[in-house]
């Protein structure tokens, strides 16, 4: 096809493959970003079979209790990974908290998404007032400083809702921001087409040109967006909870078994309680951060790869 | 140019009323009295609660508590501090010291680090060195920091004993002796470090960037015809087209930095406002933790300010816009 198109003069006989077709097979092509998929899709499948998966690791699958007798075993036969300062398997521990971790992600990355794309889209197809309103709000918002205030907000906010929750709503609402601003500069830049004026004149109602003509054209950038968004806020629940204002403590995920390292002793003479967590989340960010690249390679038109 | 700092300042203004009113708001959902610190917590006569509350004014209306706790911050009064039982000022004074110390060494290192290596990166794109430095900038813009500053702990202060893994200073030396001073840095390098490792990966992509594009350009092309050096050509033509951008940076990193000491401060335990944050909120201490939180609102403000200032003057057509 390419060559079709560089010599031009030759004459086209099959159907030239569509934009999705052509940033599908970019992708496919690009060895980086498929490890990093069928990375990510193990860590996936791995940490839902959870359930499944514990009682054939370990003999002690139970995620919460405590274990006097077993205290800070370093890895062998019967705990793969050990076992933590409170004698509970750490890869049993390492599937579940992925759980947590990953749903944490995704959750919030789906508010930010719809909260910023709402936003961005009736600010740039509205302009005017409702444009310089909406866009003095979004500032607004990206001016708190994140992690204060999501540890305020926590803080406040805890025994009222279910702690994980308040974490993923908190993230969600202080985060969308820079999403609304993307999607508005390409909004604006979007409707200036003719086939917008055109859908305009003949009645059609806002919602449903934002909805049926603009946003499907600036897909590719919220998913690119939302890729690293999902990376950029699993790491905001691993470090809140790193900090030990995250998910609440009893809950195990990356974070609160990272947290483990605060403790000099464990962080000096116990790696094998804290790098697992530490190894699976730097692994996870990489692998999207990978694939968010390789998805805005493949869905620009200009790209060559 | 003055018009235009003038209007982003006076801009500034109804933010920070918005970010002050939100931050009275959540003082005001903490339990107990996080405004002033003056109740005593552990007092739970509600006589005693009552006449405190009535001689605080907590029983006037919402706006002239505002207007009192406003002017009372504006004037450095930032209440009292339930755990320490001092003013909050004083905490805060105590250990802004040490934040800023650490603040401006990871500029420091962040800037020197970027030019060195986003000069020998960008005058030598695509060899064996610049490949090697894009690989340090990937793993510094995805590793989180704290996943990077435990890992650094582990092998730099636990496995090499280059460095301290807490504190700021050794306890054991006297103030103002240069021994103290060298305590001082050799503390403060770590954190430090993983404190400016994203802006140092950033700012060297950018820059390498900067400067293959900028070789590309035309005045480049005059100045080699005329025969001058290659050397110069970088350091002198393309640099200061190069540097300006980078410059503006600053700004943001004032902003970054407040987010990235609460963290840092934490791994490596180093005693400033991020650590006394931490500690506010776990001591139920919510007065400091209500006037951190305004100032460090405050300080990311001034620092956009500062940004679209320093924009300002780099790009006249901002100015307009």
């Amino acid at each position: 096809m390419t060559t079709n198109a560089a010599t031009g003069a030759v004459k086209r006989t099959e159907k030239s493959a569509s934009p999705w077709a052509i940033a599908r097979r970019k992708f496919l092509r690009n060895k980086l970003a498929m490890a990093s998929t069928v990375f990510l899709i193990l860590v996936i499948i791995l940490t839902l079979m959870a359930p499944f998966l514990a009682p054939h690791l370990s003999p002690i699958p139970d995620i919460t209790k405590v274990n006097i007798s077993k205290m800070s075993i370093p890895p062998n036969g019967d705990h793969l990974l050990g076992t933590d300062k409170s004698g509970r398997d750490v890869m049993t521990r390492l599937l579940y908290g992925g759980r947590i971790s990953l749903l944490v992600g995704a959750s919030a990355t789906a508010i930010v998404v719809v909260l910023g794309t709402i936003v961005g889209s009736v600010a740039g197809f509205f302009g005017g007032a409702v444009d310089s309103l909406l866009m003095r709000f979004t500032d607004f918002v990206l001016n708190f400083p994140f992690l204060v205030f999501v540890i305020v907000l926590n803080t406040i906010l805890f025994g009222i809702v279910d702690g994980l929750w308040v974490l993923i709503l908190v993230i969600g609402l202080l985060s969308w921001g820079g999403v609304a601003r993307i999607v508005r500069s390409k909004v604006l830049a979007e409707k200036e087409n003719e086939y917008v004026l055109a859908a305009i004149s003949i009645g059609t109602p806002p919602a449903k040109v934002i909805i049926k003509h603009l946003l499907p054209n600036v897909l590719s950038t919220i998913i690119v967006q939302s890729t690293l968004l999902f990376a950029s806020l699993i790491v905001a629940e691993t470090g809140l909870s790193y900090l030990g204002f995250g998910v609440p403590q009893e809950t195990p995920s990356w974070g609160n078994m990272l947290a483990f390292a605060n403790e000099p002793d464990v962080l000096q003479g116990k790696p094998w309680i804290w790098m697992p967590p530490a190894l699976i989340i730097t692994a996870t960010i990489l692998s999207i951060n990978f694939i968010g690249e390789g998805l805005k390679d493949a869905l620009n038109p200009k790209s060559q790869r | 140019m003055l018009k235009y700092t003038l209007r982003r300042v006076l801009g500034m203004i109804p933010m920070l009323f918005l970010v002050s009113v939100v931050v009275f708001f959540l003082a005001k959902a903490m339990p107990g009295d996080s405004l002033s610190g003056e109740i005593d917590p552990t007092n739970t006569n509600p006589e005693y609660q009552e006449e405190m509350r009535e001689k605080l004014g907590y029983n006037d209306p919402v706006y002239m508590q505002y207007y009192r706790w406003v002017t009372d911050f504006m004037s450095g009064d930032f209440g009292k501090s339930t755990r320490y039982k001092m003013p909050v000022a004083d905490l805060i004074g105590e250990k802004l010291p040490n934040t800023i110390f650490l603040a401006l060494t990871s500029l420091l290192i962040t800037y020197v680090l970027a030019f060195a290596m986003g000069m020998y990166s960008g005058r030598k794109p695509y060899t064996l060195g610049d490949n090697l430095i894009a690989g340090f900038n990937y793993a510094g813009i995805a590793i989180p920091s704290f996943v990077a500053g435990v890992f650094a702990v582990y092998f730099f202060a636990f496995k090499l004993n280059w460095f301290p893994f807490a504190g700021s200073v050794d306890i054991e030396i006297d103030k103002g002796t240069i021994d103290y001073w060298i305590s001082r840095i050799h503390h403060v390098m770590l954190p430090a470090f993983v404190l400016g490792m994203f802006s140092t990966a950033s700012y060297t992509q950018f820059l390498r960037n900067d400067l293959i594009e900028n070789s590309r350009k035309d005045f480049v092309r005059t100045a080699l015809a005329k025969g001058t050096p290659m050397g110069k050509i970088y350091n002198v033509h393309i640099l200061r087209n190069s540097i300006i951008p980078l410059v503006t940076f600053l700004g943001f990193d004032i902003a970054a930095l407040v987010g990235g000491a609460i963290i840092t401060e934490k791994i490596f335990t180093y005693p400033g406002i991020g650590l006394l944050f931490l500690d506010s909120v776990n001591n139920r201490d919510y007065p400091t933790v209500m006037a951190i939180t305004m100032m460090l609102s405050a300080m990311v403000l001034i620092g956009n300010l500062i940004a679209d200032i320093l924009y300002g003057i780099v790009d006249p057509r901002i100015r307009l816009g």
